[in-house]
């Protein structure tokens, strides 16, 4: 098992460092010099990849774990539909000509505010039990989907287009400023959930257990619920609606590595972190100019890829 | 005097509206092992639930070690206790290690990378204590059932509590396996002093394992005692509307707890035909409690007082001819054989063997014969006399030559009385 987490740590770095070397404007390492515009625009560009991967793959193992459920995701309980109507209110409303915040901020209000509605319709006298959280989170995801679609109709074309882009998702950094924040939120939450990873591994054993077991069960499931809810809105503000990773990186990393969180979690951010910069490499170049939604990527390139894990290792990480 | 390890006064529990548990109290002291019975309903969980701490008593309180169970914070709570559940379902594919692992999670420190060498050595001896530390690296969802179980317990020793609760824990597991886990259990409290309660559907093994019962019925604590004291047949039949026969093993003095018999066709076969048995030496048991599963009315002699055939067929409600122990057949005893044979409407001759002291039975078969009473004799007397000129084989043979009904098993008398020997046919 180190010597898996060994050749993560080691194949990390370098496959980073060769993300930076694809580009629009050709193949070719970029010289780091603070006056070099296609560096700093690249290196902004794979951070940007490898933070929200990163916060996407964490906030996966999270859900998963806590809802006990392998089809868990980030955006399992509504915040993707939540973010989706708080950008494209933000979108259509014009806001987005205002500057590179209105729209990242409409998002994270939007995630936020829909989760804490999932949360409340599942609250049962203090506490939210598994299945009513995650019954809650499909419907609150229809209703504001639904609404989503009936904006979109009406939209005017160059609206449609901006909301559709960004609901595929799109790593181009509008603003370092953005960047720094919202990689703050993720990088918190990340760490958060790592020191949650104690009472996440009693919590895959059922809530009771973690009790039995010593774990102040509300408090870890509430603390897990915010970290992730952080995250994701914080990823979705910054690059919109990126799916699959945090669906497929927890699976495949928990198939290879064991379903231990101390170890799972920094490890789900290493996978996640490069696996959405090679993606979005990726994105960028094989139809350059032509840029693919790098949500596009992250599903051709991870369902085959998952398939082929899930019949290889039939049972390595989530029994069934 | 340090505090009992539980100490309930006056507990009612329940779920929003409705009362579960009434008015429990009871005090168990720390080193006991104590098996909770009730029938489905009972309150068995709903306690189970105010010991951990999951519920919160409608009134009373509920101490574990002195403290109130319910306002002990939740690591406070598992440094003192442990559960066993019935089975735990992980989806995810843990090891059985990292599972006991699972058992340091307030202990360990959250900060540290590794486990510290006190929770690797709590882990270990969880692991050996219970057998498992060959099976460490297997995921947990791969093990047997009590293979699992094993593991759980050991989940519950990495905790190193002083009370371990154990929630039907081997419900679900085959004789075998429940036995290992509650010899394991048993163990436990005898050489680390441990307090175990355990919540129980399995009578008879509560009984042979604790050394307390709690019997609960529809929310009240029903009895509370030794198990001899607490599983009565009167008990039983109250709680569980059921009849039982409770006897004590000859052998262990373990209780033993029998649904009362029966009856093939409710027993319509031989309903008012009454046979008489002549059996001995524990022999004729079979022959018996088969008769008496087909409803016939029965009478067994001579027999001599303290044979197991004469305990079964008192047990069984039949009329008895009895000799004193170790004697002769006196002719009085067989007079008093002679006069419940001769009301019968068959003689049966179960395999019993025969020697000088019990040859005089044989009259009762003769006279039977001669008396036109049917005759049914277990075949293969050669292997059971033990009479000095084996008179008894010579006999037999007379009495088969003259027409007597030979048999083999039991099935094949049963048979052969229904054919023969019909209610109208009483004399």
């Amino acid at each position: 098992m180190n010597r898996r987490f060994a050749i993560l740590l080691l194949l990390a770095p370098l496959l980073l460092a060769l993300c930076l070397a694809f580009g629009a404007s050709g193949f070719g390492f970029p010289v780091p010099a603070w006056d070099n515009e296609i560096f700093w625009l690249r290196l902004t560009r794979v951070l940007a990849g490898f933070v929200t991967g990163a916060a996407l793959a964490v906030a996966g193992v999270v859900l998963q774990a806590v809802l006990r459920n392998p089809l868990a995701e980030p955006y399992v309980l509504g915040v993707s539909s939540g973010a989706g109507l708080g950008a494209a209110v933000a979108i259509l409303g014009g806001l987005g000509a205002l500057g590179a915040w209105p729209v990242p901020l409409a998002a994270f209000v939007g995630s936020v505010l829909s989760l804490t509605l999932v949360y409340g319709l599942a609250n049962d006298h203090g506490r939210a039990p598994i299945y009513g959280l995650i019954l809650s989170g499909v419907i609150v995801s229809a209703v504001a989907s639904s609404l989503l679609m009936f904006m979109v109709t009406l939209a005017p074309v160059e609206g449609l287009h901006s909301v559709l882009w960004w609901m595929l998702g799109n790593l181009e950094v509008g603003s370092v400023q953005l960047l720094a924040v919202a990689a703050t939120g993720m990088l918190t939450g990340c760490a958060a959930a790592w020191m949650l990873a104690p009472e996440l591994n009693a919590l895959t054993l059922g809530t009771d257990m973690a009790h039995h077991l010593g774990v102040r069960t509300r408090l870890a499931v509430g603390g897990a619920l915010i970290c992730a809810t952080l995250i994701t809105a914080s990823a979705v503000a910054l690059a919109g609606l990126i799916g699959f990773v945090g669906l497929i990186v927890p699976h495949a990393l928990r198939a290879w590595l064991g379903p231990e969180h101390r170890r799972l979690i920094p490890a789900a951010a290493l996978g996640g972190g490069v696996f959405l910069a090679v993606c979005d490499a990726l994105a960028r170049t094989v139809l350059a100019p032509v840029e693919i939604p790098v949500g596009v990527v992250t599903a051709l390139l991870g369902g085959p890829f998952f398939l082929l894990l899930l019949r290889r290792r039939r049972g390595g990480g989530w029994l069934e | 005097m340090s505090a009992p390890a539980i100490e309930i006064r006056a507990l009612s529990a329940g779920y929003r509206d409705t009362l579960v548990l009434r008015e429990i109290s009871c005090s168990i002291a720390a080193g006991e092992i104590v098996g909770i019975l009730g029938p489905n309903g009972a309150g068995k969980s709903t306690l189970f639930r105010c010991l951990t701490g999951l519920l919160r008593p409608a009134a009373g309180t509920v101490r574990i070690f002195g403290h109130d169970a319910f306002s002990l914070s939740a690591p406070e709570r598992a440094r003192l206790v442990a559960v066993v559940p019935q089975e735990v379902e992980t989806p995810m594919a843990f090891t059985v290690e990292e599972v006991v692992g699972m058992g340091r999670t307030v202990a360990r420190s959250r900060w540290a990378g590794a486990p510290g060498a006190r929770d690797r050595q709590a882990v270990e001896r969880a692991l050996a204590y219970t057998d498992t530390a060959d099976l460490r690296h297997r995921p947990l969802s791969s093990l047997s059932g009590g293979e699992k179980q094993r593991a759980l317990v050991a989940l519950a020793l990495a905790q190193e509590p002083r009370l371990i609760l154990m929630d039907e824990a081997t419900s679900h597991l085959d004789l075998n396996h429940r036995l290992e886990i509650l010899q394991l259990v048993e163990r436990l409290q005898s050489e680390q002093g441990l307090t175990v309660v355990m919540i129980s559907h399995d009578l008879q093994l509560a009984a042979e394992f604790c050394q307390r019962l709690l019997l609960l019925d529809r929310g009240r604590l029903m009895a509370d005692g030794a198990p001899a004291a607490v599983l009565t047949e009167e008990h039983i039949k109250r709680v569980y509307h059921c009849a039982v026969r409770v006897q004590s093993d000859p052998q262990s003095g373990a209780l033993h707890l029998m649904p009362t018999p029966r009856l093939p066709n409710g027993g319509a076969v031989g309903r008012g035909v009454h046979v008489h048995v002549v059996a001995g030496g524990g022999c004729g048991e079979e022959t018996l409690r088969r008769l008496a599963l087909c409803g016939y009315t029965l009478s067994v002699g001579v027999l001599n007082q303290g044979d197991l055939d004469a305990e079964v067929a008192d047990a069984l409600g039949a009329k008895l001819a009895l000799e004193k122990p170790f004697s002769h057949v006196s002719s009085a005893a067989l007079a008093a054989a002679q006069a419940l044979s001769k009301q019968a409407a068959a003689v049966v001759l179960s395999p019993a063997p025969f020697g000088p002291g019990n040859l005089p039975n044989l009259e009762l078969l003769e006279a039977a014969q001669a008396a036109g009473q049917p005759v049914f004799i277990c075949d293969e007397i050669e292997a059971r006399d033990y009479t000095p000129g084996h008179t008894a084989i010579a006999r037999v043979k007379a009495l088969l030559a003259a027409g007597a009904v030979a048999w083999h098993t039991p099935t094949d008398l049963t048979e052969r009385l229904r054919e023969r020997v019909t209610v109208g046919s009483q004399q």
